[in-house]
């Protein structure tokens, strides 16, 4: 049932598109950024390469230009063929608006491995709760998290229940289990 | 504990513990109102480190929005946060009518502004009983708040069917127009409100015991708040000028003339104030709105239509802005393939969806930002140092709905 509607998601546009507000600034700064279509209402979506996305963060929430200060959430999606950790970024300032995503394609992923994605919690302390409910519920690894335990569910549960492919442990609401810890 | 007490301590009593204590509140302390954890480390009376833990009340809701159709999911959506059901309606449709580029009928919009407004009122009254019942008045307080969050859901009942599960709010609209009378019974309910909200203060704001336990303590200081992304009175009681009816506005807002109540002090009484004052300031906003609306009352609405039947609320005969739905609703709802974010300003806070749909009867994926969720997060930050006796008074302050944290 999953993988029958999961099949085709909303893909970006394939031609590339010019740089916008942020974009520009961005490429000011000396780091690269792929734009994608905007979001509705005319927000400006950029893509960052994982390695970029720290120092590109740190830069926007602190320059008196975009004062991006106000992290609204973290959220995980599972594609097709890639995972994405979307940020959404407000200013408590100003009216700007910005999301990031960062993606990391399937076939990087090794058999039996999380998609890993750096972690922005140690320098901001609002994405500490949304990337660990990200990991918990969709299973990607943030890199540097200072505590990445789960969040939602228990402790000792398996699987990302997000996932497309997630099947519900056959156990998990069986209260007279003995080994059961919950 | 300082290093020579210690000292002191060991060699004159060596039989007394000086080692920090780990003590358990919850998950089910009558105080969180819900079902949450807190680990808390103490060290004597103090708190020097705390752990919540959540997920008690994970319902999977952005699951069962994958796996659901528009149409159900609107039903579900009232539970996520379940004190102010009206917002997390109108926060789905906000988003689901961005990507469609939905343009809603002027009447619609009035509705559902006059409506969450009154829903800010019942939750905020919920917390100030309740809050005082943390604080340990029990001597009957929150029969006061109470009565009038009574007059509010029997005009909720009557024009939504339910008294906290509205299903009010609906993709393109809102879902019928009050019945005959209503208005009349709301502008009798605002006549009488202010008077209600000065028998609180005078019970509440004056009291020594209360101010005690609330001047000064939890402390949230401006960067703390920022930092960790809350929203909400909590901020606004911080001097953070935050409230997106104002910064980003949406919805007849723009046309309507209220203030935001901000206040700098960032303590537990300044949240209580910011929230007495969000009151009043309702009051004010539906006053107007039922002034605005377009249409009139309902009676005047149909007197205008040429009948008095209640069943002409789609009719073709109306002018645009007095329709109540855009694009009338059935079971395959579907909307567009495209992603958005929308966010409206809850009692709480930026309550906001993120979705991604493909165009299918499905979402393709539903994330929820809760500002209980991101409120909560701060937690540590504001009990740690702070006595184990506070630490309600703290948590209560920052009104959290465990619903919304959980989902």
């Amino acid at each position: 049932m999953t993988e029958a509607h999961g099949a085709k998601p909303a893909e970006e546009a394939p031609k590339e598109l010019p740089a916008a507000f942020f974009g520009q600034f961005l490429a000011e700064n000396g780091i690269n950024s792929k734009r994608h279509a905007d979001h509705s209402g005319a927000v400006e979506c950029i893509e960052l390469a994982a390695k970029d996305l720290l120092p590109a963060i740190k830069l926007m929430r602190t320059s008196a230009d975009t004062q991006l200060n106000y992290l609204i959430t973290i959220s995980g999606v599972e594609q097709a063929n890639h995972f994405e950790s979307v940020y959404h970024f407000w200013s408590y300032n100003n009216l700007k608006e910005l999301v990031v995503k960062v993606i990391v394609e399937k076939s990087d992923v090794p058999e039996g491995q999380l998609p890993v994605v750096p972690s922005i919690a140690n320098f901001w302390p609002a994405a500490n709760w949304h990337e660990r409910e990200t990991y918990d519920l969709v299973g990607i690894r943030y890199e540097g998290h200072p505590y990445l335990r789960r969040l939602l569910n228990p402790w000792d549960w398996d699987g990302h229940p997000l996932r497309r492919d997630y099947k519900q442990p056959v156990d998990s609401l069986n209260d007279k289990n003995p080994h059961s810890m919950r | 504990m300082s290093t020579e007490l210690n000292t002191l301590i060991e060699t004159t009593s060596p039989e007394l513990k000086t080692q920090e204590m780990i003590i358990n509140m919850g998950p089910q302390h009558p105080a969180t109102h819900g079902v949450l954890r807190l680990i808390v480390t103490l060290d004597g009376e103090i708190v020097k480190h705390v752990e919540p833990v959540l997920g008690h009340l994970h319902r999977a809701q952005e699951w069962q929005g994958q796996n659901r159709t528009w149409f159900q999911y609107q039903a579900l959506i009232d539970r996520v946060d379940y004190l102010s059901g009206m917002y997390t309606s109108w926060a789905l449709s906000r988003s689901a009518e961005t990507i469609e580029g939905t343009v809603v009928p002027k009447r619609a919009e009035y509705l559902r502004v006059i409506l969450s407004e009154m829903n800010r009122i019942t939750s905020h009254l919920l917390w100030l009983g309740t809050y005082l019942i943390d604080l340990g008045a029990m001597f009957g307080f929150p029969f006061y708040p109470f009565r009038e969050r009574e007059k509010l859901f029997d005009l909720f009942e009557a024009v939504a069917g339910q008294r906290m599960m509205f299903n009010y709010i609906r993709i393109g609209g809102v879902v019928r127009n009050p019945p005959f009378g209503w208005f009349a019974k709301l502008e009798t309910f605002l006549d009488e409100f202010p008077a209600r909200i000065d028998e609180y203060e005078a019970i509440v704001t004056e009291n020594p015991i209360f101010l005690k336990r609330t001047k000064g303590v939890g402390y949230l200081s401006p960067e703390v708040a920022m930092s960790y992304g809350m929203s909400g009175p909590c901020v606004r009681a911080s001097g953070i000028n935050l409230d997106l009816r104002k910064t980003k506005p949406y919805s007849i807002y723009p046309e309507l003339d209220f203030k935001v109540p901000v206040m700098t002090e960032g303590d537990t009484w300044a949240r209580y104030m910011c929230r007495i004052a969000e009151m009043r300031e309702c009051v004010n906003i539906i006053r107007q709105c039922i002034k605005q609306i377009p249409g009139g009352t309902t009676e005047e609405l149909r007197k205008g239509l040429g009948t008095t039947g209640p069943e002409k609320d789609d009719s073709k005969d109306l002018p645009p802005e007095h329709m109540i739905m855009a694009k009338k609703q059935n079971a395959g709802l579907r909307v567009k393939a495209g992603e958005g974010f929308a966010a409206v300003e809850s009692p709480r806070g930026t309550i906001g969806c993120y979705v991604v749909s493909n165009g299918s009867d499905k979402a393709y994926r539903f994330r929820w930002r809760n500002p209980s969720f991101c409120n909560l997060s701060a937690i540590s930050e504001l009990l740690v140092g702070s006595p184990i006796a506070d630490v309600m008074a703290i948590f209560g302050s920052i009104d959290v709905i465990l619903p919304d944290v959980d989902r």
